[in-house]
């Protein structure tokens, strides 16, 4: 009796990857470009045909400045690839803006929902389209059922989901759910380097805290701004000790 | 007025005390030429189940263009018997005529028991009627029967030269466009399209799922006829019409010109929430808008894996377009304005444009940009500097490195000259607290010694 038990265990084991395989993307990557981060990440970087999850906190959570230029900068590669749906509920996205940090406004498409329920419809009905390369989804949050429904969405076509938690007209926090996300990212601002005798600010520098990710390792850079003419990679990894120089360490520690 | 009161000794145009003295217990009701016209709107709008071209004729006549669609009804006759029937059944007594003219139609429904003129041959039905089946102006329908002119028969034959002479062009005009020698203008109620079908229901329906199905059922109608002329269109009505003579219109648009059936059935099938169909649709009707030609796409190969960017992307607009409406999807482009808020246009995602220039990556701009500047506390010691701190939102923001400014100023070209002032320039900074935080913030006008100066939080950089 356990011994055919088993037997069938195992079969049905066998089904159950058969199933999974048929579903899952062979799993691509976009690279960041610096081993530092890639071995962090399963695949060697961040895995297409999923969604990912890019939070803030303090005014960020509100604003989410941070973390939008943060994503407009990593979905510089693949906008070369196809259409990127960016869905918001408060309309302050500024395409100016975007297109300083590599996004053409020929591949952006913007989406004004009205409710947190509709930006996770349209974030899901977008992914699933061909020609979208990627959906860029500001919502408050997406539990574990929205989670799944992305996924299904994203393995239709490929496309790959980038959702920044945001709630955009303030208020209190809903109570924070678990998620389905392939990767948890934390972005906050940091201070900008100008090369030595310029005047102003540097390129754009962004704490970087890879706080969950599948099958790979949680990891803490600082990321700069590559400019589009300095190689395919939109981020340059900044050496800690060497490239921060004076700038303090207080903002950057966890707030628990 | 119809026959009962014809029965009494009633006529148009009897004046009200005579009227009272010849039928003691009559009830007189103003004449209300507004609601009569609105009444004949309405009427127009019930007629769009025969034909969609439908032009009232004030005061107390319709004009519809039937070419083509008395098939429907098998014949033309069969159709003018739908027709009365359905008009007396809601009370309105009513005279009909088809005729290849608009003026002889006038004229036979008017004065004649001819019901259909054959085509070409509305002269011989016209010549025994009288002169004012002619709609001519009163002077000459008062003058003509004076001279003995009282058929237009004899009208007929007179040349058409000395006819001009006395009577002015109308009367010539006016009989011209009665026999179809000349070209009569009509102002539809729209314009007439010939991409138009029709269902009508021998049991009236009901059912939400049978209304989708008679609206997949009509489009699949249409598209069938638009794929044989290799059309397109962007915009289909579908209306229902009720039993009791209401209509009531689910649409839906699309970006780019198509003709599939079942993306456009989809398209409408939400909008179908909306119609009430009371006692039961009995016609159901389709009408494109926007046709255009569009080229039958080669089937790939791979069809089943792959589609061109176009064919996945232009079904997800239309489906957010009608789902959130069209201020909500949108594109951004350049517009040539160095004002930050009027330098972005949007359009609809796939509409074709020219482009203007880009914007300038030599200024760098905010990826957030908040719709009002937001007001701020900022502390500059030195004119035309940036601040040293600022507090936003209560929190003090102490500024660690800054670029600028960038003077922006109106746009003054296109304000009355009073209206300009140095205030409005604004003197933009982009700085970056000790954060690392980046803010786009300006101040307003100019430095002044004595004036406050007023600083404003505009925007965000990541």
């Amino acid at each position: 009796m356990p011994s055919s038990r088993n037997d069938r265990l195992a079969g049905l084991k066998v089904r159950i990857a058969a199933l999974e395989a048929g579903t899952r993307t062979a799993g691509a990557v976009l690279p960041f470009g610096d081993p530092r981060v890639d071995e962090c990440l399963p695949g060697g970087g961040l895995g297409l045909g999923r969604w990912h999850e890019f939070t803030g906190e303090g005014v960020e959570v509100e604003t989410a400045a941070a973390a939008a230029s943060f994503v407009a900068a990593l979905a510089r590669p693949l906008a070369a690839r196809g259409q990127i749906v960016w869905v918001v509920r408060r309309d302050d996205l500024f395409a100016p803006g975007l297109a300083g940090l590599g996004l053409p406004p020929e591949r952006v498409i913007g989406v004004c929902a009205r409710d947190e329920a509709e930006a996770l419809m349209v974030l899901e009905d977008a992914l699933a389209t061909v020609g979208v390369v990627a959906a860029v989804g500001e919502v408050e949050g997406v539990d574990l059922t929205a989670g799944r429904r992305l996924q299904l969405a994203c393995e239709r076509q490929g496309a790959t989901g980038l959702v920044i938690r945001r709630r955009p007209y303030g208020g209190v926090s809903r109570r924070s759910v678990g998620s389905a996300a392939a990767s948890r990212w934390k972005i906050s601002p940091a201070p900008s380097e100008p090369l030595p005798g310029e005047p102003g600010l540097g390129a754009p520098r962004w704490r970087v805290e890879l706080e969950r990710t599948r099958g790979g390792r949680a990891g803490g850079w600082t990321m700069e701004l590559n400019e589009a003419s300095h190689g395919a990679h939109p981020f340059r990894v900044v050496c800690d000790l060497a490239d921060r120089g004076l700038a303090p360490e207080e903002p950057f520690r966890r707030a628990g | 007025m119809d026959e009962a009161a014809a029965a009494l000794g009633l006529y148009p145009g009897q004046k009200a005390a005579d009227a009272t003295a010849l039928v003691p217990g009559l009830t007189i009701a103003d004449a209300d030429p507004d609601g009569d016209v609105e009444a004949l709107q309405a009427l127009g709008d019930w007629c769009v189940r025969y034909s969609p071209a439908v032009a009232p004729d004030a005061p107390d006549g319709l004009v519809m263009d039937v070419t083509g669609v008395t098939h429907l009804w098998g014949g033309e006759a069969a159709l003018l018997d739908d027709l009365i029937a359905r008009l007396a059944a809601n009370g309105i007594p009513a005279k009909t005529a088809i005729a290849d003219t608009v003026g002889a139609a006038w004229a036979l429904a008017r004065f004649s028991d001819e019901r259909i003129a054959p085509p070409g041959g509305q002269g011989p039905l016209l010549e025994p009627l009288p002169v004012a089946a002619l709609r001519l102006d009163e002077e000459s329908a008062a003058q003509l029967p004076r001279l003995g002119l009282t058929r237009i028969g004899r009208l007929m034959k007179l040349p058409r030269a000395q006819l001009t002479r006395r009577f002015g062009a109308g009367v010539v005009l006016r009989l011209d466009q009665a026999l179809g020698r000349t070209e009569e203008a009509l102002a539809f109620r729209r314009p007439a399209t010939p991409w138009f079908e029709r269902i009508a229901f021998a049991d009236p329906i009901s059912a939400p799922e049978d209304l989708a199905r008679a609206a997949a059922d009509i489009t699949a109608l249409l598209c069938a006829r638009l794929e044989r002329e290799g059309k397109g269109a962007r915009r289909f009505e579908v209306a229902f019409h009720r039993l009791d003579g209401k209509v009531q219109v689910a649409a839906a648009g699309l970006s780019l010109a198509s003709r599939n059936p079942a993306r456009i059935a989809k398209l409408i099938a939400p909008r179908l929430d909306v119609i009430d169909p009371g006692f039961g649709i009995e016609v159901v009707t389709i009408v494109a808008e926007a046709v255009e030609p569009i080229s039958p796409r080669q089937q790939r190969l791979d069809a089943d894996r792959e589609a061109a960017a176009e064919e996945g992307l232009a079904p997800l607009i239309d489906r957010l377009t009608n789902r959130l409406g069209e201020e909500r999807v949108w594109r951004a482009g350049p517009f040539e304005s160095h004002v930050p808020e009027r330098s972005v246009v949007r359009r609809p995602p796939l509409s074709q444009h020219e482009t203007a220039r880009p914007w300038d990556p030599e200024r760098p701009r905010p990826v957030r940009l908040f719709r009002r500047p937001e007001a701020i506390e900022a502390m500059a010691p030195v004119p035309d500097d940036p601040p040293i701190q600022f507090r936003w939102r209560g929190r003090l923001h102490r500024v660690r490195r800054a670029e600028g400014p960038e003077r922006i100023g109106e746009e003054w070209w296109k304000k009355p000259i009073d209206d300009v002032a140095p205030d409005h320039v604004r003197d933009y900074y982009r700085v970056e607290d000790e954060a690392g935080g980046r803010f786009w913030i300006f101040r307003a006008g100019l430095y002044c010694a004595d004036v406050p100066t007023k600083w404003w939080l505009h925007g965000l950089f990541g």
